[in-house]
Formats: C-alpha cells, structure tokens, sequence
C-alpha cells in the first residue's frame, strides 16, 4: 500500500487529522454549540444593553461593543487550540497521538482552522446583532482592514491556547483550568470595556505586551479614538509573530519535558 | 550498522538493539523523589519474532516498552528500533511502529469509525488507502457492527480491538502490545490472542508483549525476558528457561506392590525423587524423554501401576522462580 506518497499531501492529511478530530468532537458536544451562541450571545446582549441603559454616545458604544465582540471571538477560537490536546487528556488517549509521525506545526494549524471557523462565526453573528440591536457598524473601516483585525484577534486566540496547550504539557490536566482563565486575565489589562490609558501607570507596560491591546487600538482609531500606541497594527503583528515562535519553541520543549518526567503516559491513564 | 529488516523472508537482524538503558523517574517541585524504572537494562530482539517481556507489578516492563515506542525518553544507555536511534530519528521510527495497549482509551465521543479515521490520517494515508485499511481492520476484528457506535459505549473487549486494529493502521514493522488481554473475559481474550498470533504469522511483524498471563505468553512467544527490579533477569525460549532453572516436569505415580529403593536410580534427567510405600513423585528435565524408561523400570520392579500423572512446569513456575 502505497501510504507516504509525496510530502505536501502527506503533510496536509496530517493537519487535517486534526481538523478533523476538533470539528467531530465539536459537532458530538451539546457545550460547545453553548461556546458559540450561548455564552458570547449572553455577553454580548448584557453589555450591548447596559450600553443602552447608561445612555452611552455612538462613539463610546462602538468603544465596548468592539471589545465585547474581539472577546468573545478570541474565547471561542482559542478554545478550540486548546482542546486539540485537551479532547485528547480528557480521553485519556494522549499516548495514541504522541506515538504517531505527526509534528506540532500539524496539531496546531489544523485546530487553529478550527478556531478560526468556529471564531468567525461568532464575529459575523455578533457582528450583525450589533448592527441589528444597537446600530453599530462593523463595516465601517472597510473589508481590508475588517480582515486584517479579524486575523490578528485569531492569532491572539492561538497564542493564548497554546499557552493552554504548554501549560498542560508542564502541570499536567490540572492546567486545563487555563482554557476559561487566561482570556478574562487579559480582559483586565488590554483595553475590551475601558482605554488602557485609564489603567494605572505600572499596568501599561504590561497592556504593551499582550498584541490584542494593539489589535483593539487598531480597529477603534476608525472609530474616532487615538491610538496611544503608534503603529498598532504593525506593533501588534510583530508582538504575535514572535510569540507564535516563542510559544512553538516552548511546546516543543514541554513536550520533551513530559517524556522525560513520563507526564505524557501519566495523561493516559 | 545495514539494518536489514525480515519481512516476509528478508534477512534476519535485529528489530530492538538496547544497551545500558536506565530510566529514573523524578517527582516533586520542591521535594524531589527519585524512582529507579530501569536500571541498566540490555536486550536484542531479532526482527519477525514474537517476544515477550514478563515480570511483576513495577518491574519495569511499560516503562520498557514506553521507551521503545517514544513516549518516554531514555535517561542513558543506546536504543535503536529497527536500526535506527531512538532519540535521532523518532520522526521515521514512528512511521513504522505502533503500541497497542490494554484497558485502551480513545476519543470518547468519536465512533469507532471516527477514531479509525483519525488516526490512520495521523498516519499520512490517503483517502483511498484509509478506506482500504479500515475495511480490512473492520473485517479481521469483527468491527463493522461498532461502525457507528461510540467509543464510551463499547465493551472492554470491543474497546481492546479497536485499540489493535489502532495499532495497525500502518502496518508496523514492529508491533508492542502492553498487556494486551488484561481484564479480558476468557473468551474475549482468547480471540485476540488468535488474532495477534494471525497477524505475527501471515505478516512476519515482529511483536513485543508485555504480560502478566503466563499462558499466554507461553502460547504466543517464542522467547521472553524476565524483568525485575528494573533489570533483566533471563532471557530465552521458555523450554530452555525451564531447563535452566532445572524445573522440570512432576511424573506422579501410584502403585501396588513394593518398589526398591534402588529401582529408580541411575536414570538420566531425573532432577529429583521423593517415594512412599505406594506412590512416588519424580522430578525429570522432560518428561516426554524420560517416561518410557521410568515405565520400564517399574515394570521390572513388579508392581502394579494403577495411576500414572504428570505435572508440567510451565512458564508460571520460571516467574515465580524469578520473582522470587
């Protein structure tokens, strides 16, 4: 049988392993159809209407409601990083995908497509709701810079769960606590409801670190606020790409780590 | 070294070459406790055997066989699978072996189907090739009613074949099966025994085993080592174990009339001889070689046999012997 033909198939089967595995998974569970709708639709709506009630001014309102929504797109996105190795710790099947030829790059970029399907589809949802219910416009800066937005909140989604994924891969499955955790952390301190300039002065130099903070800057400068940062978009991608590679380099040292400790067959039994 | 792999009549060489492996597990952030799995552990397996590893709770036999299918990584010591590094070329080794191994766990909400599917493409096979392999695992372990059925809903023995047909999916050069039929019904476990034996025999793969199961291992492999203490204790064919550790077979006889006591002396491979005036158990190296002449001397002695057993060792008694 003819099994390891030519590289580039075989590569793309490999990843599609995985988009395979996060879409069945996710298609099988009554909770992450409550990812989607429920918990971002939730938020949405509460602050979208507290908007409402505090008689906020159209600018104030795309303020939050461009928060609101990136946070909910990164959740769910960033989920879906984190369960390619969390369905499997879960099931107690860890050894099954380790033992296989596959490399991180597959796990990661075939649960990231994932994501990003997943993420997108809570974006356009809640991007027409908010259109619909409370006459924002995502549309404004155009398509271009709609997309480049959308794309960099998917890559601030993948580092976050693969940080998860280390995580898990350091501390075992008591870690995957992370997956609902991190993204709140970072709630505080980049800019979703309030602008970073209102945090105290020793808490902006940690919003400069984390790209999404650059990511909301970008977007909302279309809507009449002044980025405190210059150059976000290009700030924000440089911060991404390094911690993409950063975080690539860590998992795979965590992953020896837990062959080393044997915390890879330990997530197995 | 040329690695020359047997596989369907090729060329004999070894399948495992392992040298000084040790492995020392440490727990503990702050207070740091060491566990010594292994402890200089050397072993060849000639490729296209059936080999078993057997030993105690603890011995070291998974953490063995953890190493070999790269889920652990060697402290020290060399470990080469199929001519190759374990540690240098994991990627390509990982092409070619798989682990099966008891109480199996999978996906748990993907059906059995769906679990195939995803490995097999973990393994690089195409669409068309997927197909073809799953129909024939579907086939060769009776698992096309479970097609549809969910991981979490199978029974441990349907669960245990999906995890050999698993193990399959790239027909490996070299098999490891930890403990394969643990917590099998009888049944159950003697089908997959059937199967794994099918599969070593039409096939040539070379297949490590772990087990508890002396008859199992005795039924299935055609050398084993006995691991304690995170070290290898004997290795060899059963019989040849059993010969080592004079265990020999028990000959039982009962009679009527009076045995001399010199009767039964001279004979060659008794090991040992305990009479009483109507009965004698006789310890002998085979006793296939041995009973004819046993017979004879009784008869020449004059007394009536009138109930003949015999006792063979088996491989329960070389580990006990070991384990002990």
């Amino acid at each position: 049988m003819k099994m390891y033909s030519s590289l580039l198939p075989n590569e793309l089967i490999k990843t599609r392993a995985f988009i395979y595995k996060n879409w069945t998974m996710a298609k099988r569970n009554v909770f992450t159809l409550f990812e989607i709708l429920f918990w971002p639709v939730v938020g949405f709506f509460s602050v979208g209407l507290l908007t409402e009630f505090a008689g906020m001014q159209p600018q104030m309102k795309a303020f939050v409601l461009v928060g609101v929504v990136s946070m909910g797109t990164i959740q769910v996105c960033q989920l879906d990083v984190a369960y390619v190795l969390l369905y499997d710790v879960w099931s107690k099947a860890v050894k099954h995908g380790f033992i296989a030829p596959v490399g991180i790059r597959h796990l990661l970029l075939g649960s990231l497509v994932v994501g990003m399907a997943r993420g997108a589809a809570v974006f356009f949802l809640l991007m027409g709701a908010s259109y619909a219910f409370f006459q924002f416009d995502f549309r404004v800066p155009g398509i271009g810079h709609l997309a480049l937005f959308l794309f960099g909140l998917f890559l601030c989604a993948s580092t976050v769960g693969i940080l998860v994924c280390i995580l898990v891969l350091i501390f075992g499955n008591r870690a995957d606590v992370a997956a609902w955790s991190l993204v709140s952390l970072m709630l505080l301190v980049c800019g979703i409801y309030y602008p970073v300039s209102i945090l105290p002065e020793w808490v902006v130099p940690v919003a400069a670190l984390i790209p999404l903070t650059y990511m909301l800057e970008y977007f909302r400068q279309f809507y009449g606020f002044q980025p405190i940062f210059s150059h976000p978009l290009a700030k924000g991608y440089m911060l991404l790409l390094l911690y993409l590679l950063l975080e690539i380099s860590f998992m795979k040292v965590a992953l020896k780590r837990a062959k080393k400790s044997g915390l890879l067959l330990r997530l197995s039994e | 070294m040329a690695y020359k792999f047997k596989r369907k009549g090729a060329h004999l060489n070894f399948a495992v070459e392992v040298k000084g492996l040790r492995k020392t597990f440490v727990s503990g952030w702050f207070r740091k406790r060491r566990v010594e799995a292994l402890k200089g552990v050397n072993l060849t397996v000639p490729a296209g055997v059936f080999w078993g590893i057997l030993g105690p709770n603890g011995a070291g036999k998974t953490t063995f066989l953890s190493i070999l299918s790269n889920l652990l990584t060697p402290e020290e010591g060399e470990v080469r699978i199929l001519g190759r590094d374990v540690r240098t070329d994991s990627m390509e080794l990982r092409k070619r072996i798989n682990l099966s191994s008891g109480h199996a766990n999978f996906l748990w909400s993907l059906t059995v189907r769906e679990n195939l599917e995803y490995y097999s493409m973990l393994y690089g096979l195409s669409k068309t090739d997927r197909q073809k392999k799953l129909e024939e695992l579907f086939h060769l372990f009776d698992l096309s009613p479970f097609a549809r059925v969910r991981f979490e809903e199978l029974s441990t023995g349907t669960k245990q074949k999906l995890s050999l047909a698993k193990a399959l999916l790239n027909d490996p050069e070299l098999l490891l099966l930890d403990e394969p039929t643990v917590g099998l019904d009888p049944d159950v476990a003697r089908r997959i025994r059937e199967l794994v034996q099918k599969l070593h025999r039409e096939k040539g793969t070379t297949i490590l085993m772990t087990t508890h199961n002396m008859k199992e291992a005795e039924a299935l492999c055609e050398e084993v080592a006995f691991i304690r203490g995170g070290m290898i204790k004997a290795r060899g064919r059963p019989q040849d174990l059993k010969r080592d550790l004079r265990l020999g077979d028990t000959i039982v006889v009962t009679f009527r009339g009076t045995l001399p006591s010199s009767s039964l002396e001279g004979l060659d491979g008794i090991y040992g001889l305990q009479c009483s005036d109507s009965s004698c158990r006789i310890l002998v190296d085979d006793h296939r070689e041995r009973l004819s002449q046993i017979l004879d001397r009784l008869t020449g002695a004059k007394v009536a046999i009138h109930d003949l057993r015999i006792q063979e060792s088996d491989l329960e008694d070389v580990f006990i012997a070991f384990a002990q």
